[in-house]
C-alpha cells in the first residue's frame, strides 16, 4: 500500500508534474464526458423526438383542418341521413307512453279500416342488434299491443294501412280469433313494433 | 594500458531521449488537448440543445395555435361516427322488416267456401335467451341475428270433402303468392281431426291447424 507514494517519490518533479497535469486532465474529461456531454446527449435525442412528433402531430393537424369542409358535409349528410329515418317512424313517447303514442298514430286508420280499437297496452322493450363500433345513443324495438273488433277484412285493412303509413312499423304479432256470438266481427290482438331510442351507453 | 573510463555524469531526470518528442511534454499536452476538445464538444452540444428546446417551443405554440380548429374537426369526426353507428343498427331494424298486410289480405281469395277459420294466429318476438354468465363482458344488445316468424292458423272444415278442402288451402299457401312471407306451410302430426269436444251435433266438421314458417327477421 505505501509502494505508490513510495514510488512517485522517487520520480523526478517533472514527471511528476506531467503525471498529475495528465490525472487532472483525464479526471476533468471524464467528468465533462460524464456531466456534460452525455446528458446532452440524452436530452437532444429526447427533443429531436418530441420535435419530430410534434412535427408529425402539427402536418396532421394541418391535413385534417384542411378537411373540415369536407368532413362538415359528411357529418351533416349522416345527421341528414338520421334524421330522415329517425322522422320515418321512430316512435318518440308521447307524455312518457309509447302506447299513447301509438293510438294517437294508429287510430285515424283504425277509424278508416272500420276496425275498433278497444285497449292499448305498452308490452316489452327489445334491445336491437348493436353494431360494432357502437353507439352512445341505443336503439330497441317497443311492442305495443292493440286489442279490437272487427270483420277479417278490416282487420287486415287496417294492418295494411298501418305498415304503408309508417314504413317502420311491423306487425311482430298477431291473433285474430272468431267469435261464436258475432261471426262477422272477430277479435283481434295485433302487437305492433316501432323503433324507439334505448339506453344511453355509458 | 589503454583502458576507456566511462563517466555519466548525468542525473536520471536530466537524460534526454534523442527523439524530438519528449513523452513527459506531449502526453500531458495532448490530455489536456483533448479535455479542449470535449469541452468544445460540450459547448456545440449545447448550443445544439438550446436550439432544439427552442425548435420544440416552437412547434409547441404551432401545435397549440391549430388545436381550436382540429377540435372542431375531431368533433365533426366522433358526431359522424356515432350517427352511422345509430344508422347502422337502425339498419339492422330496417332489413329486419316483415309484412303481412299483403298475405292477409289475398288470404280469403283461396279459402274454400267449406272453411271457416277460428283463429290465426303470429306469436310475439320470444323472449330473449338471459345472457351467458361465463361471459365477463354483458353484450349491449342481443347476440341472435335472426328471428323465427311463424304464422299458425285454425280452423273447421264441413266433413264432407273437408281433407280435399284442407288439402287446396294448404297447396294454396305454397303457391308463389305467398312464398315472400311462407316458406314452410305443413299440418302438423295429429292436427286435423274430428271435433269431439262441442258434443254431437259438431262431430260433422273437422278441425285443423296449419302452421307456416315465415321468413326469418334478419337484423344484419
Amino acid at each position: 500500500m505505501s509502494e505508490a507514494p513510495f514510488a512517485l517519490n522517487r520520480l523526478a518533479p517533472p514527471i511528476r508534474t506531467a503525471l498529475g497535469v495528465t490525472g487532472a486532465a483525464l479526471l476533468a474529461g471524464l467528468a465533462v464526458i460524464v456531466f456534460g456531454i452525455w446528458p446532452a446527449r440524452q436530452q437532444i435525442r429526447t427533443l429531436t423526438a418530441e420535435i419530430a412528433q410534434l412535427r408529425d402531430t402539427h402536418a396532421s393537424m394541418k391535413a385534417d383542418i384542411a378537411g373540415t369542409q369536407k368532413q362538415r358535409a359528411a357529418t351533416e349528410a349522416a345527421e341528414a341521413a338520421l334524421k330522415a329515418f329517425l322522422d320515418q317512424g321512430v316512435l318518440e313517447p308521447l307524455l312518457g307512453s309509447f302506447s299513447m303514442r301509438g293510438k294517437s298514430l294508429l287510430d285515424p286508420l283504425a277509424k278508416a279500416s272500420g276496425f275498433t280499437i278497444s285497449s292499448v297496452k305498452e308490452e316489452r322493450l327489445i334491445p336491437l342488434q348493436v353494431p360494432a363500433p357502437p353507439p352512445q345513443q341505443l336503439y330497441a324495438r317497443q311492442l305495443v299491443e292493440f286489442t279490437g273488433y272487427g270483420a277479417y277484412t278490416q282487420i287486415v285493412a287496417f294492418v295494411q294501412a298501418a305498415e304503408q303509413t309508417f314504413p317502420l312499423a311491423i306487425v311482430s304479432g298477431l291473433k285474430i280469433e272468431s267469435q261464436i256470438q258475432t261471426p262477422e266481427r272477430h277479435k283481434a290482438t295485433l302487437t305492433f313494433e316501432w323503433p324507439v331510442k334505448g339506453e344511453k351507453r355509458k | 594500458m589503454n583502458a576507456s573510463l566511462h563517466l555519466n555524469l548525468l542525473k536520471d531526470d536530466e537524460r534526454f531521449t534523442s527523439s524530438p518528442i519528449r513523452p513527459r511534454i506531449m502526453i500531458p499536452l495532448l490530455t489536456l488537448l483533448s479535455v479542449a476538445g470535449l469541452g468544445v464538444w460540450w459547448l456545440l452540444l449545447t448550443e445544439r440543445l438550446s436550439g432544439a428546446v427552442h425548435e420544440k417551443a416552437i412547434r409547441e405554440a404551432h401545435c397549440a395555435e391549430l388545436t381550436p380548429a382540429r377540435n372542431q374537426v375531431l368533433s365533426l369526426r366522433a358526431r359522424e361516427k356515432e350517427v352511422r353507428a345509430a344508422l347502422t343498427q337502425l339498419g339492422f331494424y330496417r332489413a329486419s322488416r316483415i309484412r303481412f298486410g299483403d298475405t292477409l289480405m289475398r288470404l280469403p281469395q283461396h279459402v274454400p267456401a267449406s272453411i271457416q277459420f277460428t283463429e290465426l294466429r303470429v306469436p310475439p318476438p320470444p323472449p330473449l335467451p338471459a345472457p351467458d354468465p361465463a361471459l365477463k363482458v354483458k353484450p349491449l344488445g342481443p347476440t341472435n341475428l335472426v328471428e323465427a316468424v311463424s304464422l299458425r292458423i285454425a280452423g273447421r272444415a264441413g266433413s264432407s270433402a273437408s281433407d280435399e278442402a284442407v288439402r287446396s288451402l294448404l297447396d294454396a299457401l305454397r303457391q308463389p303468392a305467398y312464398t315472400n312471407l311462407i316458406r314452410k306451410a305443413e299440418i302438423p302430426k295429429g292436427a286435423f281431426r274430428q271435433d269431439s269436444a262441442r258434443g254431437p251435433a259438431a262431430r260433422e266438421s273437422i278441425l285443423f291447424e296449419i302452421t307456416c314458417a315465415c321468413g326469418e327477421r334478419r337484423f344484419k
